[in-house]
């Protein structure tokens, strides 16, 4: 399996534990509560707490620590870059000043701690989305999705693409090591070339894809509608799951407002 | 003194890679809760439009629902293909949109690129659900109408297909880009110069994005000539290119084998 493939899998999350267990609906709801209140927190401390929890258990459930690491990588990279723009472009008053290729540099306290915040709630926010897809497969985030009212249209075309990506993605690697074999990456210009030639490759394997597709669904008695499954109505322990976040997520964020702000 | 520090910034931006090579999405967090939904609120509409065209065609020809998906995988899958980038010494990846939008059209486009994102920001962590409306606002609405728009017009102006495909690629990327540094410095900016930190943004993606969007230029008129040699029918079929053949979508029988 590539690591493209395996970075957009959801195999984890097929695995059986207490979290994969939990309805996707209230799962989803839960989650955008925290990132809603990751984005609501006016200090880091907040966002770190749920940085660490996240990735806790992550690990716990057995998620490779090599794809938690691949996961966070760019967003921290982000956060890095957010931290070092606030610090120069925004506030007044002076912290670090240091010269730098021949300029001087000012950091200032009020951009250090915008800075800080906003890369506290960017890993805080990643985190919290990678727990939610390692512990929730992916068609059941669609259906979830379906459940809270997104348009079942949307929701088959999700379900299309995420099933056929990886398909997509194997014909990609097969592809491009046939090419890399006969040196179609040896220098700039064919590689590009050859970038070019997969692209075709894979648009034309998909239009392919869909034709036996269609024909595939139609003997199946497809009329333009795929059935999508339904979820079972919400049970007692999810409304109390619901309940009982909302209210410690209000509670969390009162005390750090009145404590922070 | 921002003029200095703004080349500053244009001097460190390329060590901050890969940050800046997934920079055309807007990582989860950053947006405050008013810009998130003032981009969701612009987004909205135009998944709606796409999702409108979509049920007309498909209601035509069932064929179209699982052509757009599979188109959309196949756009999600390039647009993770890694391009080299030497000004960076560094790998980054196309957007997709402008090729997306010139075989299946921009409402279409809008509504593959929604679903794109939200996959990534479940499955890859590049982008994310409160920034969701303002990554489809700047690569799937902004991205797709300057991909078809400039196809469109470039082919009516006379302009070789390959030409008009590199101008959509690369222009697309660009106009995707220029979106999302607005969309940051205009959210970002606080109590500082908003003009000033949409200089800086646009700066600091120039050193990746100047020679990615001409790669992606390169790579969407690879693809669409690709296409041209190997099945023009395709492209009259999708209405790319002026309808020659009789056939329908639906009818178009397909080619086993091809180039690996």
């Amino acid at each position: 399996m590539s690591l493209l493939s395996e970075l957009f899998s959801d195999l984890f999350a097929r695995q059986d534990n207490a979290l994969a267990r939990i309805d996707p609906r209230t799962k989803l709801i839960v989650a955008l509560s925290i990132l809603a209140a990751v984005i609501y927190s006016p200090t880091p401390v907040f966002p770190l707490a749920i940085v660490i929890a996240c990735v806790a258990v992550t690990v716990a459930i057995g998620l490779p620590c090599r794809l938690i690491a691949l996961r966070l990588i760019a967003p921290m990279g982000i956060a890095g870059v957010l931290l070092v723009l606030q610090s120069m472009f925004s506030g007044s008053t002076p912290l670090w000043k240091f010269p730098a290729f021949g300029f001087d540099l000012t950091f200032t306290r009020e951009g250090w701690h915008t800075g800080c915040l906003m890369a506290a709630r960017v890993v805080g926010g990643v985190s919290v989305m990678l727990l939610l897809s390692s512990v929730t497969p992916a068609h059941r985030v669609f259906l979830a999705l379906r459940s809270l009212g997104i348009s079942k249209t949307w929701v088959e075309i999700a379900m299309l693409m995420y099933r056929y990506t990886f398909v997509l993605l194997d014909l990609t690697a097969d592809v491009t090591e046939a090419q890399r074999v006969r040196l179609g990456y040896s220098n700039l210009r064919r590689g590009i070339s050859s970038a070019g030639v997969v692209g075709g490759v894979v648009v034309l394997r998909a239009i392919d894809q869909a034709v036996r597709t269609n024909e595939a669904m139609r003997v199946r008695g497809y009329k333009g509608e795929i059935p999508l499954g339904l979820l079972p109505p919400l049970a007692w322990r999810d409304a109390w799951i619901i309940t009982g976040s909302a209210f410690v997520l209000s509670g969390i964020l009162i005390s750090l407002e009145v404590l922070f702000r | 003194m921002n003029i200095k520090k703004s080349i500053f910034i244009f001097l460190l931006m390329p060590l901050a890679l890969p940050s800046t090579a997934q920079a055309m999405h807007i990582s989860e967090g950053i947006l405050p809760t008013q810009w998130a939904l003032l981009w969701y609120a612009v987004a909205i509409p135009f998944v709606a439009w796409g999702l409108r065209d979509l049920r007309i065609k498909s209601a035509r020809e069932p064929f179209f629902k699982p052509m757009v998906g599979l188109i959309g995988a196949a756009v999600f899958v390039i647009s993770c293909m890694p391009i080299p980038v030497p000004m960076a010494g560094s790998c980054s990846h196309p957007c997709g949109t402008g090729m997306a939008s010139i075989l299946i059209g921009p409402a279409m486009t809008v509504l593959v690129s929604s679903i794109a994102l939200l996959l990534q920001a479940l499955f890859l962590s590049h982008g994310g659900l409160t920034t969701l409306g303002g990554n489809i606002v700047s690569m799937g609405i902004v991205g797709s109408l300057a991909g078809w728009s400039i196809f469109r017009l470039t082919r009516r102006l006379g302009l070789p297909a390959w030409g008009s495909a590199f101008l959509a690629g690369m222009l697309s990327d660009w106009a995707t880009y220029a979106a999302t540094s607005l969309e940051l410095a205009s959210a970002l900016h606080g109590t500082g110069s908003m003009p000033k930190l949409l200089t800086a943004i646009g700066i600091s993606f120039l050193p990746t994005q100047l020679p990615l969007g001409i790669f992606e230029g390169i790579v969407t008129a690879g693809v669409y000539c690709f296409i041209a040699a190997r099945r023009p029918s395709l492209l009259e079929c999708l209405g790319v290119e002026r309808k020659r053949c009789a056939c329908e979508l639906c009818e178009c029988e397909p080619k086993t084998g091809g180039v690996q």
